[in-house]
Protein backbone atom coordinates (compact mmCIF):
# COMPACT_ATOMS: atom_id res chain seq x y z
CA UNK A 1 0.00 0.00 0.00
CA UNK A 2 1.77 3.16 -1.41
CA UNK A 3 -1.12 5.07 -0.90
CA UNK A 4 0.19 8.67 -0.70
CA UNK A 5 2.02 8.60 -4.01
CA UNK A 6 -0.94 8.63 -5.59
CA UNK A 7 -1.65 11.88 -4.35
CA UNK A 8 0.40 15.28 -6.17
CA UNK A 9 2.65 16.83 -4.12
CA UNK A 10 0.98 19.77 -3.84
CA UNK A 11 -2.40 18.00 -2.21
CA UNK A 12 -0.30 16.24 0.36
CA UNK A 13 1.43 19.23 1.20
CA UNK A 14 -1.48 21.49 1.35
CA UNK A 15 -2.92 18.11 3.26
CA UNK A 16 -0.62 18.30 5.96
CA UNK A 17 0.04 22.30 6.09
CA UNK A 18 -3.69 22.52 6.81
CA UNK A 19 -3.90 20.00 9.10
CA UNK A 20 -0.83 21.03 11.12
CA UNK A 21 -2.88 24.66 11.19
CA UNK A 22 -6.29 23.10 11.87
CA UNK A 23 -4.68 21.14 14.94
CA UNK A 24 -3.21 24.81 16.37
CA UNK A 25 -6.39 26.76 15.89
CA UNK A 26 -8.50 24.12 17.46
CA UNK A 27 -6.30 23.56 20.67
CA UNK A 28 -7.51 21.06 21.62
CA UNK A 29 -5.99 17.64 22.66
CA UNK A 30 -8.34 15.03 21.80
CA UNK A 31 -8.26 16.53 18.15
CA UNK A 32 -4.46 16.61 18.51
CA UNK A 33 -4.79 13.11 20.07
CA UNK A 34 -6.41 11.97 17.12
CA UNK A 35 -4.71 13.78 14.22
CA UNK A 36 -1.01 12.36 15.61
CA UNK A 37 -2.72 8.84 15.75
CA UNK A 38 -3.98 9.20 12.05
CA UNK A 39 -0.76 10.12 11.40
CA UNK A 40 0.90 7.12 12.88
CA UNK A 41 -1.29 4.68 10.97
CA UNK A 42 -0.94 6.39 7.35
CA UNK A 43 3.17 6.22 7.99
CA UNK A 44 3.00 2.83 8.55
CA UNK A 45 0.28 2.00 5.67
CA UNK A 46 3.03 3.90 3.38
CA UNK A 47 5.79 1.95 4.65
CA UNK A 48 7.18 5.00 5.99
CA UNK A 49 5.99 3.81 10.03
CA UNK A 50 9.47 3.41 11.00
CA UNK A 51 11.53 6.77 9.45
CA UNK A 52 8.62 8.73 11.08
CA UNK A 53 8.70 7.64 14.49
CA UNK A 54 12.07 7.32 14.73
CA UNK A 55 12.14 10.91 13.40
CA UNK A 56 9.03 12.44 15.40
CA UNK A 57 10.65 10.97 19.26
CA UNK A 58 14.19 12.86 18.05
CA UNK A 59 12.37 15.62 17.96
CA UNK A 60 8.93 15.16 20.74
CA UNK A 61 10.77 13.07 23.70
CA UNK A 62 13.08 16.29 24.76
CA UNK A 63 10.68 18.57 24.45
CA UNK A 64 8.15 16.36 26.10
CA UNK A 65 10.41 15.70 28.70
CA UNK A 66 10.93 19.53 29.01
CA UNK A 67 7.62 20.55 29.00
CA UNK A 68 6.98 17.90 31.79
CA UNK A 69 9.80 19.36 33.83
CA UNK A 70 8.99 23.05 33.40
CA UNK A 71 4.65 23.03 33.79
CA UNK A 72 5.18 19.93 36.02
CA UNK A 73 7.08 21.37 38.94
CA UNK A 74 6.96 25.20 37.79
CA UNK A 75 3.61 26.83 36.96
CA UNK A 76 2.96 30.11 39.32
CA UNK A 77 -0.75 30.23 37.61
CA UNK A 78 -1.80 26.95 38.74
CA UNK A 79 -4.30 26.96 42.05
CA UNK A 80 -4.68 23.42 42.35
CA UNK A 81 -1.51 21.87 43.78
CA UNK A 82 -1.55 18.16 43.82
CA UNK A 83 1.70 18.40 45.53
CA UNK A 84 4.66 20.80 46.79
CA UNK A 85 8.34 20.38 47.95
CA UNK A 86 9.89 23.90 48.39
CA UNK A 87 9.72 26.10 45.58
CA UNK A 88 8.49 23.15 43.08
CA UNK A 89 4.48 22.88 43.10
CA UNK A 90 3.07 20.15 40.92
CA UNK A 91 -0.26 21.89 40.02
CA UNK A 92 -3.34 20.28 37.83
CA UNK A 93 -3.63 23.42 35.46
CA UNK A 94 0.49 23.25 34.94
CA UNK A 95 0.33 19.24 33.74
CA UNK A 96 -2.79 19.88 31.52
CA UNK A 97 -1.09 23.30 29.98
CA UNK A 98 2.09 20.27 29.31
CA UNK A 99 -0.38 18.12 27.89
CA UNK A 100 -2.16 20.66 25.85
CA UNK A 101 1.03 21.72 24.16
CA UNK A 102 2.98 18.61 23.82
CA UNK A 103 0.08 16.59 21.91
CA UNK A 104 -0.76 19.31 19.61
CA UNK A 105 3.15 20.07 19.18
CA UNK A 106 3.22 16.04 18.45
CA UNK A 107 0.45 16.43 16.07
CA UNK A 108 1.46 18.86 14.18
CA UNK A 109 5.37 17.34 13.70
CA UNK A 110 3.96 13.98 12.87
CA UNK A 111 1.82 15.46 10.01
CA UNK A 112 4.75 17.26 8.91
CA UNK A 113 6.94 14.49 8.90
CA UNK A 114 4.22 11.86 7.28
CA UNK A 115 4.67 14.67 4.25
CA UNK A 116 8.23 14.68 4.41
CA UNK A 117 8.75 11.31 4.24
CA UNK A 118 6.15 10.17 1.61
CA UNK A 119 6.78 12.91 -0.77
CA UNK A 120 8.84 12.33 -3.72
CA UNK A 121 11.39 15.02 -3.83
CA UNK A 122 11.93 15.49 -7.86
CA UNK A 123 7.64 15.27 -8.17
CA UNK A 124 8.05 17.89 -5.02
CA UNK A 125 10.18 20.56 -6.74
CA UNK A 126 8.49 20.54 -10.61
CA UNK A 127 5.17 20.58 -9.04
CA UNK A 128 6.42 24.58 -7.27
CA UNK A 129 8.62 24.96 -10.18
CA UNK A 130 5.18 24.67 -12.33
CA UNK A 131 3.55 26.94 -10.12
CA UNK A 132 5.82 30.22 -10.80
CA UNK A 133 8.41 29.48 -7.59
CA UNK A 134 11.81 30.49 -8.87
CA UNK A 135 13.27 27.64 -10.26
CA UNK A 136 16.44 28.86 -7.82
CA UNK A 137 14.00 27.24 -4.80
CA UNK A 138 13.73 24.03 -6.53
CA UNK A 139 17.38 23.88 -6.65
CA UNK A 140 18.35 25.02 -3.21
CA UNK A 141 15.86 22.20 -2.06
CA UNK A 142 16.60 19.36 -4.23
CA UNK A 143 20.08 20.18 -4.23
CA UNK A 144 20.49 20.04 -0.69
CA UNK A 145 17.88 16.64 0.11
CA UNK A 146 20.09 15.22 -2.22
CA UNK A 147 23.82 16.29 -0.57
CA UNK A 148 22.83 15.68 3.17
CA UNK A 149 22.73 11.78 2.66
CA UNK A 150 26.22 12.17 0.50
CA UNK A 151 27.74 14.43 3.63
CA UNK A 152 27.70 11.16 5.62
CA UNK A 153 29.73 9.38 3.25
CA UNK A 154 32.35 11.96 2.64
CA UNK A 155 32.67 12.89 6.40
CA UNK A 156 33.37 9.06 6.80
CA UNK A 157 35.82 9.39 4.45
CA UNK A 158 37.73 12.48 6.07
CA UNK A 159 37.70 10.88 8.96
CA UNK A 160 39.32 7.16 8.04
CA UNK A 161 41.85 9.26 5.81
CA UNK A 162 42.62 11.36 9.23
CA UNK A 163 42.74 8.63 11.59
CA UNK A 164 45.51 6.73 8.81
CA UNK A 165 47.08 10.02 9.20
CA UNK A 166 47.44 9.60 13.13
CA UNK A 167 43.94 11.42 14.18
CA UNK A 168 42.78 9.99 17.61
CA UNK A 169 39.35 10.60 18.29
CA UNK A 170 39.32 10.19 22.22
CA UNK A 171 40.47 12.22 25.49
CA UNK A 172 40.03 15.45 26.72
CA UNK A 173 37.86 18.49 25.64
CA UNK A 174 41.24 20.21 23.90
CA UNK A 175 41.95 16.91 21.74
CA UNK A 176 38.35 16.36 20.57
CA UNK A 177 37.92 20.07 19.79
CA UNK A 178 41.02 19.78 17.49
CA UNK A 179 39.95 16.43 16.08
CA UNK A 180 36.81 18.13 14.77
CA UNK A 181 38.93 21.34 13.33
CA UNK A 182 40.81 18.79 11.22
CA UNK A 183 37.35 17.38 10.40
CA UNK A 184 35.70 20.36 9.55
CA UNK A 185 38.25 22.30 7.42
CA UNK A 186 38.51 19.69 5.15
CA UNK A 187 35.20 19.12 4.46
CA UNK A 188 34.28 22.64 4.49
CA UNK A 189 37.13 23.19 2.00
CA UNK A 190 36.05 20.61 -0.39
CA UNK A 191 32.15 21.64 -0.56
CA UNK A 192 33.17 25.08 -1.59
CA UNK A 193 35.59 23.82 -3.95
CA UNK A 194 32.73 21.90 -5.39
CA UNK A 195 30.50 24.35 -5.63
CA UNK A 196 32.39 26.28 -7.44
CA UNK A 197 32.73 24.18 -10.37
CA UNK A 198 29.27 23.17 -10.20
CA UNK A 199 28.23 27.46 -10.71
CA UNK A 200 30.55 27.20 -13.37
CA UNK A 201 28.87 23.65 -15.18
CA UNK A 202 25.33 25.45 -14.29
CA UNK A 203 26.05 28.47 -16.36
CA UNK A 204 27.55 27.56 -19.17
CA UNK A 205 24.04 25.56 -18.91
CA UNK A 206 22.26 28.36 -18.67
CA UNK A 207 21.25 28.10 -15.06
CA UNK A 208 21.04 31.81 -14.90
CA UNK A 209 19.76 32.87 -17.88
CA UNK A 210 16.18 34.67 -17.95
CA UNK A 211 13.14 33.56 -19.87
CA UNK A 212 10.29 30.56 -19.31
CA UNK A 213 11.95 26.84 -18.26
CA UNK A 214 10.64 23.74 -19.60
CA UNK A 215 9.95 20.49 -17.35
CA UNK A 216 10.89 17.08 -18.35
CA UNK A 217 8.82 15.73 -15.74
CA UNK A 218 5.32 16.31 -16.01
CA UNK A 219 3.01 15.59 -12.45
CA UNK A 220 -0.58 14.59 -13.20
CA UNK A 221 -2.38 16.96 -11.46
CA UNK A 222 -6.71 15.63 -11.50
CA UNK A 223 -9.26 17.96 -11.38
CA UNK A 224 -10.74 16.18 -7.79
CA UNK A 225 -7.54 17.39 -6.03
CA UNK A 226 -7.26 21.06 -7.23
CA UNK A 227 -10.83 21.32 -5.56
CA UNK A 228 -9.81 18.99 -2.51
CA UNK A 229 -6.70 21.63 -2.31
CA UNK A 230 -9.23 24.65 -2.40
CA UNK A 231 -11.71 23.19 -0.19
CA UNK A 232 -9.30 22.30 2.22
CA UNK A 233 -7.58 26.50 2.33
CA UNK A 234 -11.00 27.49 2.49
CA UNK A 235 -11.90 25.57 5.47
CA UNK A 236 -8.50 25.69 7.50
CA UNK A 237 -8.59 29.89 6.41
CA UNK A 238 -12.41 29.96 8.15
CA UNK A 239 -11.15 28.09 10.48
CA UNK A 240 -8.31 30.66 11.53
CA UNK A 241 -10.29 33.46 11.26
CA UNK A 242 -12.96 32.08 13.76
CA UNK A 243 -10.40 31.43 16.14
CA UNK A 244 -8.98 34.80 16.00
CA UNK A 245 -12.24 36.54 16.44
CA UNK A 246 -13.13 34.33 19.19
CA UNK A 247 -10.39 34.95 20.79
CA UNK A 248 -9.40 38.52 20.37
CA UNK A 249 -10.80 40.23 23.28
CA UNK A 250 -9.24 37.12 25.60
CA UNK A 251 -5.74 38.56 23.95
CA UNK A 252 -6.43 42.30 24.79
CA UNK A 253 -3.49 43.42 27.46
CA UNK A 254 -4.66 42.58 30.80
CA UNK B 1 17.77 47.61 5.64
CA UNK B 2 20.21 50.01 3.95
CA UNK B 3 20.09 50.83 0.51
CA UNK B 4 23.40 48.59 -0.23
CA UNK B 5 22.27 45.98 0.74
CA UNK B 6 20.47 45.48 -2.86
CA UNK B 7 23.73 46.24 -4.56
CA UNK B 8 24.64 43.05 -6.05
CA UNK B 9 27.90 42.30 -6.41
CA UNK B 10 28.89 41.17 -10.11
CA UNK B 11 28.97 36.77 -10.58
CA UNK B 12 32.80 35.67 -9.62
CA UNK B 13 32.43 32.79 -12.52
CA UNK B 14 30.63 34.11 -15.78
CA UNK B 15 28.31 37.17 -15.14
CA UNK B 16 25.12 35.51 -14.94
CA UNK B 17 22.43 37.30 -17.54
CA UNK B 18 19.46 36.60 -15.68
CA UNK B 19 20.62 38.45 -12.71
CA UNK B 20 21.94 41.12 -14.40
CA UNK B 21 18.66 41.64 -16.07
CA UNK B 22 16.68 41.47 -13.16
CA UNK B 23 19.40 43.61 -10.85
CA UNK B 24 19.90 45.98 -13.50
CA UNK B 25 15.87 47.62 -14.09
CA UNK B 26 15.26 50.17 -11.59
CA UNK B 27 11.60 48.81 -11.07
CA UNK B 28 12.84 45.40 -10.14
CA UNK B 29 15.15 46.77 -7.83
CA UNK B 30 11.87 48.87 -6.25
CA UNK B 31 9.95 45.45 -5.72
CA UNK B 32 12.95 43.96 -4.16
CA UNK B 33 13.25 46.60 -1.81
CA UNK B 34 9.38 46.59 -1.30
CA UNK B 35 9.66 43.26 -0.45
CA UNK B 36 12.76 43.28 1.80
CA UNK B 37 11.09 46.17 3.68
CA UNK B 38 7.35 44.19 4.28
CA UNK B 39 9.47 41.20 5.33
CA UNK B 40 11.17 42.63 8.25
CA UNK B 41 7.70 45.00 8.94
CA UNK B 42 5.98 41.64 9.40
CA UNK B 43 8.94 39.83 11.70
CA UNK B 44 9.16 43.45 13.62
CA UNK B 45 5.22 43.54 13.51
CA UNK B 46 4.18 40.05 14.70
CA UNK B 47 7.14 40.61 17.45
CA UNK B 48 5.91 43.82 18.95
CA UNK B 49 1.65 42.25 18.58
CA UNK B 50 2.61 39.56 20.22
CA UNK B 51 4.67 41.09 23.45
CA UNK B 52 1.68 43.54 23.75
CA UNK B 53 -1.25 40.93 23.26
CA UNK B 54 0.39 38.20 25.17
CA UNK B 55 -2.08 36.73 27.42
CA UNK B 56 -2.35 37.15 30.49
CA UNK B 57 -3.35 34.23 32.18
CA UNK B 58 -1.88 30.96 30.71
CA UNK B 59 -3.96 28.64 32.76
CA UNK B 60 -6.89 27.89 30.74
CA UNK B 61 -4.41 26.46 28.18
CA UNK B 62 -1.92 27.21 25.48
CA UNK B 63 -2.68 30.48 23.08
CA UNK B 64 -4.19 29.14 19.92
CA UNK B 65 -4.80 32.47 19.11
CA UNK B 66 -0.97 33.77 19.56
CA UNK B 67 0.66 30.55 17.93
CA UNK B 68 -1.78 31.59 14.93
CA UNK B 69 -0.52 34.81 14.65
CA UNK B 70 2.93 33.80 15.42
CA UNK B 71 3.02 31.15 12.84
CA UNK B 72 1.57 33.45 10.16
CA UNK B 73 3.68 36.44 10.96
CA UNK B 74 6.84 35.15 11.27
CA UNK B 75 6.54 32.94 8.33
CA UNK B 76 5.04 35.13 6.27
CA UNK B 77 8.18 37.46 7.19
CA UNK B 78 10.62 34.88 5.75
CA UNK B 79 8.85 34.01 2.70
CA UNK B 80 8.84 37.70 1.74
CA UNK B 81 12.37 37.65 2.61
CA UNK B 82 13.58 34.83 0.19
CA UNK B 83 11.34 35.92 -2.62
CA UNK B 84 13.17 39.28 -2.39
CA UNK B 85 16.67 38.09 -2.23
CA UNK B 86 16.69 34.54 -4.03
CA UNK B 87 15.63 35.35 -7.71
CA UNK B 88 18.65 37.85 -7.96
CA UNK B 89 22.17 35.89 -6.47
CA UNK B 90 24.48 35.21 -8.84
CA UNK B 91 24.95 31.38 -9.14
CA UNK B 92 28.27 31.28 -7.44
CA UNK B 93 26.04 32.31 -4.46
CA UNK B 94 23.11 30.11 -5.32
CA UNK B 95 25.01 27.15 -5.12
CA UNK B 96 26.96 27.94 -2.04
CA UNK B 97 23.53 27.81 0.03
CA UNK B 98 22.61 23.99 -0.61
CA UNK B 99 26.38 23.80 1.17
CA UNK B 100 25.13 26.03 4.43
CA UNK B 101 22.23 24.04 4.56
CA UNK B 102 24.19 20.89 4.65
CA UNK B 103 26.99 22.73 6.96
CA UNK B 104 24.38 23.66 9.36
CA UNK B 105 22.68 20.51 9.74
CA UNK B 106 26.36 18.17 9.54
CA UNK B 107 27.95 20.89 11.25
CA UNK B 108 25.68 21.11 14.44
CA UNK B 109 25.80 17.40 14.84
CA UNK B 110 29.59 16.99 14.91
CA UNK B 111 30.00 20.29 17.61
CA UNK B 112 27.33 18.03 19.37
CA UNK B 113 29.58 14.80 19.16
CA UNK B 114 31.87 17.00 21.30
CA UNK B 115 29.73 16.97 24.22
CA UNK B 116 29.21 20.87 24.92
CA UNK B 117 25.72 22.35 25.63
CA UNK B 118 25.20 24.93 22.54
CA UNK B 119 23.18 24.37 19.35
CA UNK B 120 25.81 25.80 16.54
CA UNK B 121 22.93 25.15 13.95
CA UNK B 122 23.46 28.77 11.96
CA UNK B 123 27.41 27.80 11.37
CA UNK B 124 26.70 27.37 7.46
CA UNK B 125 24.75 30.37 7.06
CA UNK B 126 26.93 33.04 9.22
CA UNK B 127 29.46 31.30 6.86
CA UNK B 128 27.78 32.15 3.66
CA UNK B 129 27.07 35.90 5.45
CA UNK B 130 30.56 36.66 5.49
CA UNK B 131 31.33 35.32 1.52
CA UNK B 132 28.55 36.62 -0.22
CA UNK B 133 26.63 39.31 2.12
CA UNK B 134 23.64 39.84 4.14
CA UNK B 135 21.02 39.14 1.50
CA UNK B 136 22.05 36.02 0.67
CA UNK B 137 23.02 35.43 4.88
CA UNK B 138 18.89 36.40 4.91
CA UNK B 139 18.12 34.12 2.11
CA UNK B 140 20.20 31.28 3.63
CA UNK B 141 19.05 31.21 7.46
CA UNK B 142 15.30 31.27 6.16
CA UNK B 143 16.06 28.41 3.35
CA UNK B 144 18.08 26.53 6.14
CA UNK B 145 14.95 26.11 8.35
CA UNK B 146 12.82 24.60 5.19
CA UNK B 147 14.83 22.35 4.46
CA UNK B 148 15.67 21.36 7.71
CA UNK B 149 11.85 20.82 9.09
CA UNK B 150 11.64 17.86 6.31
CA UNK B 151 13.73 16.34 9.10
CA UNK B 152 12.51 18.36 12.41
CA UNK B 153 9.33 20.16 11.70
CA UNK B 154 9.41 22.43 14.80
CA UNK B 155 12.44 24.36 13.48
CA UNK B 156 10.17 25.51 10.90
CA UNK B 157 8.41 28.28 12.80
CA UNK B 158 11.82 29.96 14.23
CA UNK B 159 12.70 30.59 10.04
CA UNK B 160 12.54 34.71 11.10
CA UNK B 161 14.67 34.49 13.90
CA UNK B 162 17.85 32.33 10.95
CA UNK B 163 17.37 35.00 8.67
CA UNK B 164 17.92 37.66 11.42
CA UNK B 165 20.99 35.83 12.48
CA UNK B 166 22.22 35.53 8.33
CA UNK B 167 21.23 39.28 7.89
CA UNK B 168 23.53 40.62 10.81
CA UNK B 169 26.30 38.51 10.05
CA UNK B 170 26.81 39.92 6.40
CA UNK B 171 26.10 43.38 7.70
CA UNK B 172 28.83 42.47 10.43
CA UNK B 173 31.35 41.20 7.59
CA UNK B 174 30.61 44.28 5.62
CA UNK B 175 31.22 46.77 8.19
CA UNK B 176 34.81 44.68 8.74
CA UNK B 177 34.22 42.97 11.94
CA UNK B 178 35.89 39.90 10.45
CA UNK B 179 39.17 41.58 9.53
CA UNK B 180 39.91 41.21 13.67
CA UNK B 181 39.56 38.06 15.13
CA UNK B 182 38.37 39.10 18.88
CA UNK B 183 35.56 41.29 17.36
CA UNK B 184 33.79 38.69 14.87
CA UNK B 185 32.64 37.00 18.84
CA UNK B 186 31.00 40.48 19.75
CA UNK B 187 29.58 40.99 16.73
CA UNK B 188 27.87 37.58 17.45
CA UNK B 189 26.90 38.38 21.07
CA UNK B 190 24.68 41.19 19.85
CA UNK B 191 23.38 39.02 17.05
CA UNK B 192 22.43 36.53 19.54
CA UNK B 193 20.65 39.20 21.70
CA UNK B 194 18.43 40.08 18.69
CA UNK B 195 17.45 36.47 17.37
CA UNK B 196 17.24 35.08 20.99
CA UNK B 197 13.99 38.00 21.44
CA UNK B 198 12.79 37.61 18.25
CA UNK B 199 12.53 33.48 18.98
CA UNK B 200 11.63 34.05 22.43
CA UNK B 201 7.82 34.34 21.29
CA UNK B 202 7.37 31.33 19.24
CA UNK B 203 9.22 29.03 21.90
CA UNK B 204 6.50 30.59 24.34
CA UNK B 205 3.60 30.43 21.97
CA UNK B 206 4.02 27.63 19.66
CA UNK B 207 5.52 24.96 21.67
CA UNK B 208 4.91 26.44 25.14
CA UNK B 209 8.14 25.70 26.07
CA UNK B 210 11.99 24.74 25.22
CA UNK B 211 13.19 21.69 22.89
CA UNK B 212 16.46 20.87 25.35
CA UNK B 213 16.10 19.88 28.88
CA UNK B 214 19.06 22.14 30.10
CA UNK B 215 17.52 24.92 28.27
CA UNK B 216 14.04 23.95 29.97
CA UNK B 217 15.72 24.05 33.42
CA UNK B 218 16.89 27.72 33.06
CA UNK B 219 13.36 28.94 32.24
CA UNK B 220 11.92 26.74 35.15
CA UNK B 221 14.45 28.64 37.33
CA UNK B 222 12.67 32.03 35.91
CA UNK B 223 9.44 30.60 36.16
CA UNK B 224 9.68 29.92 40.18
CA UNK B 225 10.85 33.28 40.74
CA UNK B 226 7.20 33.73 39.16
CA UNK B 227 7.60 35.57 36.26
CA UNK B 228 5.17 34.70 32.77
CA UNK B 229 6.17 32.56 30.33
CA UNK B 230 7.19 34.80 27.52
CA UNK B 231 9.33 36.49 30.71
CA UNK B 232 11.04 33.79 31.62
CA UNK B 233 11.91 32.24 28.19
CA UNK B 234 13.04 35.56 27.15
CA UNK B 235 15.28 35.88 29.76
CA UNK B 236 16.86 32.13 28.98
CA UNK B 237 16.95 33.07 25.31
CA UNK B 238 19.53 36.35 26.43
CA UNK B 239 21.69 34.21 28.56
CA UNK B 240 22.07 31.45 25.74
CA UNK B 241 21.48 32.83 22.53
CA UNK B 242 24.23 35.56 22.55
CA UNK B 243 26.60 32.90 23.97
CA UNK B 244 25.89 30.36 20.95
CA UNK B 245 25.67 33.10 18.54
CA UNK B 246 29.46 34.39 19.71
CA UNK B 247 31.11 31.00 19.36
CA UNK B 248 29.36 30.21 15.95
CA UNK B 249 30.60 33.72 15.14
CA UNK B 250 34.12 32.69 15.91
CA UNK B 251 34.23 29.41 14.46
CA UNK B 252 33.02 31.04 10.87
CA UNK B 253 35.83 33.33 11.66
CA UNK B 254 38.52 30.61 11.99
CA UNK B 255 36.77 28.37 8.81
CA UNK B 256 36.80 31.70 6.84
CA UNK B 257 40.75 32.48 7.22
CA UNK B 258 41.70 28.58 7.33
CA UNK B 259 40.03 28.32 4.00
CA UNK B 260 42.61 29.07 1.02
CA UNK B 261 42.89 33.04 0.22
CA UNK B 262 42.57 31.76 -3.36
CA UNK B 263 39.12 30.54 -2.54
CA UNK B 264 37.87 33.06 0.02
CA UNK B 265 38.98 36.19 -2.50
CA UNK B 266 36.89 34.54 -5.88
CA UNK B 267 33.98 36.11 -3.77
CA UNK B 268 33.22 39.51 -5.47
CA UNK B 269 31.68 40.39 -1.61
CA UNK B 270 35.16 39.47 0.06
CA UNK B 271 36.98 41.62 -2.47
CA UNK B 272 34.84 44.57 -2.72
CA UNK B 273 34.26 45.14 1.27
CA UNK B 274 37.69 44.14 1.99
CA UNK B 275 35.67 41.71 4.45
CA UNK B 276 39.21 39.53 5.61
CA UNK B 277 42.11 41.18 6.73
CA UNK B 278 45.22 41.01 4.42
CA UNK B 279 45.78 42.63 0.94
CA UNK B 280 43.25 41.85 -2.06
CA UNK B 281 45.37 39.39 -4.42
CA UNK B 282 46.38 42.02 -7.64
CA UNK B 283 44.96 40.11 -9.77
CA UNK B 284 41.52 38.11 -8.91
CA UNK B 285 40.53 34.94 -10.18
CA UNK B 286 38.02 36.35 -13.43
Amino acid sequence: MRMPYTLHPLTSLTAAGCTAVLTTAAGAWPLSLAVALAAVLLAVRAGAGQQVLVAASAVLLPLGLSLLMLHGLFFPEGRTVLAAWGPARVTAEGLAFAWESATRTGACVLVLLLFAFTVSTPDLVAALAGRGLPPQFGFVLASALTLLPAMAGRLERIRAAQEARGLVLRGGVLSRLAAVRLQMVPLVLGLIEDSGSRAEALDARGFGAPGPRTSYRQVADPPAQRRLRTTLLLITAAAVALRLVASWPAAGPA
Amino acid sequence: MSQQSLILPATGTGTGPGADCAAGTAKGRRNRRLLELAGAAAIAGTYVFLVLTQPADIANGPASFSALVALGGFLLGAVLLIAAALPVLPTSTLVLMPVALVLNVVLGQLMGSTGLPFYFDAIGTVLIAVLAGPAAGAATGALSSIVWSFFNPTVLPFAAGAALIGFLAGLAARGGLFRRFYLAPVAGFVTGILAGAVSAPIAAFVFGGTAGLGTGAVVSAFRAMGDTLLAAITKQALISDPMDKAIVFAIAALLVYALPRRTTFQFPFVRRHRVLAGKVPATPEA
